[in-house]
């Protein structure tokens, strides 16, 4: 078994989604979903993986996260749009900024944007692949996430 | 991107949670059933008759909401329609938001949704009397950035769209615009405030279903569409009053380079394209609000009484890697050099009218270009790529040439009627002058059908010549713009095998069926040569590069600020020496696969050509073969090694192929469709924009409220030189 790892099965299941799933199973949603790292240690660098166990999301966007060390957005691994609804999604970022500008605890990394389909609960997978230091050494981290529930204006 | 973990050694222990996010109840709109729209009563058509103008500018304010005085429906259309238009004082303007119900099955694919319709505007005066000046529209395009960044010939550039709703009411908006014909499209971010969605490459079909179903459900979105190798569409959904959403669009290109310069264009409008009768894919050019018949693409035009608020800035650095020998630019620049190979430009104004195509020119110390191999190997897949500039050896410019059939063919149509077909003209009469004892040459006109100054071509006599010079005089611009007759015309006559026959096509290119055109050259081509020369302001660069390559040519711009004898004079210097024709590449130990063009074009003087491809092994010196009038050449060209920077070059090698395999769909039967999945694959396999791929992003965090807003359509100017009346069509359609 490998190492790693966190395994984060998220079971998005509403009463009231299940009570319209009858009717409406090709029903299309849009949800955000935050991921977020915490780490005792600074980080320069991260990668994890998200996935669909039952091929319900198709990734939409992915959006920066709330470090200004990295200043770019997250980069996304192309398996992510092959064809068909199961998506899995590889996502990674780096910096070159300086130690001391580096975040550490508990940060927002990305935030995935979704679109899921169908009244089944969506069950979602997580897996930290790596996070390391500015040197490259690799650092004690956990990783979760938080849906978002859209605003209503 | 293709990843790898960071480290082999990554074993972490992290914990593990289990989360179940529970998704609130069907009180929370976002996940429950799709809003629906019912078809008449979404969007109340009205009138909104705002206040008058800044008295100051003279123009209407960016943000007309705060001026808003009332919103009167129309259920009642005559008397509270014709109230309201009466009470519209002089200098005010009145918004017609008309909805579709009232125009049914038109523009099906962008406007059927109950709740969008066309933006129309009218204005008591078109011209304001203080200033003189066209009047501002407000249109939802407020800036475009280009940043630049040049290294050797690669061109890697960040194009920064800036959209804001001015109107008092949510909008989508839709642009059509154009980007370099080669451009390796492989990046999109949607940036709203400090956040920075970015965009997923899928199939074209899937990325349109997401957006759609984004818009129609109240979130922010974007799409990305390409319409052609140099024509794109930007959709930004949900745009609500008084914000912004910003794209961003990265690409790649190779440079042109001629005769010791280089080229980078920033092309900044798509001209009005003529749509030959059948043409199944038209963008057709439409006056700014008219309303399209379901299925037709439209760039929509600004009358010359009208402007819009759309400005441009563009930044190019320069790192050349040889000396930077002298600097040129189609508009007024602001240049700094930090050192003799590099270089800052920017352009001067930003409110210069984004009306035709930026053009930086650079010209590097002759004597340092010489043909080189580039190359790169994916470190986790270990394919190697390459990209070789192959430069003509000096030799061939002591050789005399052969005698000549020039075929000119001039575009008479409606969009070169004026500046654009006096260029031309001028440009032909010098090649006249040119002419040797012992060449041959014809004239043809085309627009709607083509005509030709005799049955065959004619010796370069004193009279024939001044014969041609009084046919070419009487050419005007008129009617359509029939390229297939100009194509059938110019080759279509037997060749005379004493002469070598080179045909020009002088033309803006601005016609919707290129395929057609490329199909119909390359079954008639020959063993002629196609030279192109893009005469105009903001030409069809796709059309007319494809034709050079398809006529083993070359191509060159006659922009409205040339001498257009020069132009003509360096195209006759090109030609009155032999090219390196038969050329051929041993490549030594490289096992070398799917190299870009597949057929290699001749190597005329002053022009190289860039050849892109796949190898396995090492990189190894190559040599190049081939045959100049009756004398063989031969020269080596050394691998530069292995470099990290080189990355860009599969993307290079990966449009390349996209390019040439979008060519062999315009004269190949494909019934089963596998040059479009060869396409398709190879688009999504190097993340590129294509005909078959697009980029759409979706902000899932917040949606907006009410239904997806009215479509609003950024009207553009026509190019400066074209005439507004002769090309642009402003009646809807039926």
């Amino acid at each position: 078994m490998r190492n790693v790892i966190l395994s984060l099965i998220v079971l998005c299941c509403a009463c009231a989604w299940q009570t319209s799933a009858a009717q409406h199973d090709d029903r299309k949603r849009f949800a955000a979903v935050d991921i977020y790292l915490d780490s005792g240690e600074p980080v320069a660098a991260w990668q994890f993986e998200f996935s669909s166990r039952n091929g319900r999301m198709k990734i939409v966007g992915l959006e920066n996260g709330e470090s200004k060390a990295f200043g770019g957005t997250p980069y996304y691994d192309r398996e992510a749009v092959q064809r068909g609804t199961a998506d899995r999604i590889i996502v990674a970022d780096f910096t070159l900024a300086g130690a001391n500008e580096l975040p550490s605890g508990r940060i927002r990394i990305a935030t995935l944007h979704l679109m899921l389909t169908g009244a089944d609960a969506p069950q979602f997978d997580l897996e930290l692949v790596t996070a390391v230091t500015h040197e490259g050494r690799t650092i004690d981290a956990s990783i979760s996430l938080e849906s978002q529930i859209v605003r209503k204006r | 991107m293709n990843m790898r973990p960071f480290t082999p050694r990554a074993r972490l222990l992290t914990a593990v949670a289990i989360c179940t996010v529970i998704i609130s109840s069907c009180a929370t709109p976002w996940y429950g059933t799709s809003p629906t729209f019912p078809e008449s009563s979404a969007a109340p058509e009205e009138i909104i008759v705002t206040g008058a103008r800044d008295g100051n500018s003279g123009l209407i304010p960016r943000s007309p909401f705060g001026a808003m005085t009332r919103s009167v429906p129309l259920g009642a259309h005559s008397a509270a329609d014709d109230n309201a238009l009466g009470s519209v004082g002089v200098g005010e303007e009145v918004w017609i938001i008309a909805t579709p119900s009232r125009a049914p099955a038109r523009d099906g694919s962008e406007d059927d949704s109950p709740g969008t319709g066309a933006m129309l505007a009218s204005f008591a005066n078109d011209i304001d009397e203080q200033t003189g000046r066209a009047r501002e529209i407000p249109l939802p395009l407020k800036h475009t950035d280009v940043q630049a960044t040049i290294t050797g010939y690669i061109s890697s550039v960040n194009v920064r769209q800036q959209f804001e709703n001015p109107f008092n009411e949510k909008i989508e908006a839709v642009y059509v615009f154009p980007l370099p014909e080669k451009a390796a499209v492989s990046e999109f971010l949607m940036i709203i405030g400090d956040r920075r969605v970015r965009g997923i490459l899928r199939e074209k079909e899937e990325a349109e279903a997401l957006y759609n179903e984004a818009r129609s459900q109240g979130f922010r979105a974007s799409l990305l569409v390409q319409h052609r190798p140099n024509i794109f569409e930007q959709k930004v959904a949900n745009i609500e009053p008084g914000k912004s959403i910003d794209v961003d669009i990265k690409y790649f290109h190779t440079l042109s380079y001629s005769d010791g310069w280089y080229s980078f264009v920033f092309p900044t409008v798509v001209g009005p394209r003529y749509n030959a009768p059948g043409n199944k894919n038209p963008i057709v050019p439409r006056k700014r609000g008219v309303m399209l018949a379901a299925g037709h693409r439209a760039v929509r035009y600004l009358s010359p009484k009208e402007r819009s608020a759309h400005d441009l800035s563009i930044n190019v650095t320069i790192d050349a890697g040889v000396a930077i020998e002298e600097l040129k630019a189609s508009h007024e620049i602001v240049a700094s050099r930090d050192t003799a190979e590099s270089a800052n430009v920017a352009l001067a104004s930003q409110t210069t009218i984004p009306n035709r195509d930026f053009i930086l020119d650079f010209r590097v110390a002759g004597d340092t270009i010489k043909s080189n191999l580039l190359t790169y190997e994916n470190p986790d897949t270990h394919q190697g790529y390459f990209t070789l500039m192959i430069y003509p050896p000096q030799g061939l410019e002591a050789l005399a040439r052969r005698p000549m059939e020039m075929v000119f063919v001039i575009d008479c149509s409606g969009s070169m009627n004026g500046a654009p077909l006096k260029q031309a003209k001028a440009a032909v009469a010098t090649a006249l002058d040119r002419l040797e004892e012992g060449d041959t040459f014809q004239i043809i006109r085309f627009s709607d059908t083509s005509s030709q100054l005799g049955a065959s071509p004619v010796p370069a006599t004193r009279q024939n010549l001044e014969q041609a010079r009084r046919y070419l005089e009487s050419l005007n611009g008129t009617g359509g713009t029939e390229m297939i007759e100009g194509v059938r015309a110019a080759l279509d006559f037997p060749h005379d095998p004493a002469r070598l026959r080179f045909v020009s096509f002088l033309t803006d290119g601005y016609i919707g069926n290129e395929r057609d055109i490329l199909a119909e050259l390359h079954r008639r081509i020959g063993s002629s040569r196609v030279f192109s020369f893009g005469v105009g302001s903001s030409v069809n660069r796709y059309l007319l590069e494809r034709m050079a390559k398809v006529g083993r040519g070359a191509v060159a711009y006659l922009g409205p600020r040339d001498s257009a004898g020069e132009i003509m004079a360096n195209f006759f210097n090109r030609i009155s020496h032999p090219a390196l024709t038969d050329v051929h590449i041993d490549w030594g130990s490289m096992a070398v696969a799917d190299v870009y063009p597949s057929r290699l074009p001749d190597l005329f003087v002053g022009r190289p050509v860039v050849v892109t491809g796949k190898y396995l092994g090492a990189a190894d010196d190559i040599t190049v073969t081939g045959v100049a009038g009756t004398v063989s050449e031969e020269f080596a060209i050394g691998a530069d090694g292995l470099e990290a920077e080189n990355a860009y070059i599969p993307k290079i090698w990966a449009r390349l192929r996209i390019a040439e395999l979008a060519d062999r769909q315009a004269w190949e039967w494909d019934p089963t469709g596998e040059i479009e999945s060869a396409i398709r694959n190879t688009a999504l396999e190097y993340q590129l924009m294509s005909e078959f791929t697009s980029f759409v992003a979706v902000d899932s965090s917040y949606r907006t409220e009410g239904t997806q807003g009215t479509t609003v359509h950024q009207a553009v100017p026509v190019p400066e030189g074209v005439r507004y009346e002769t090309t642009v069509d402003p009646r809807e359609e039926p």
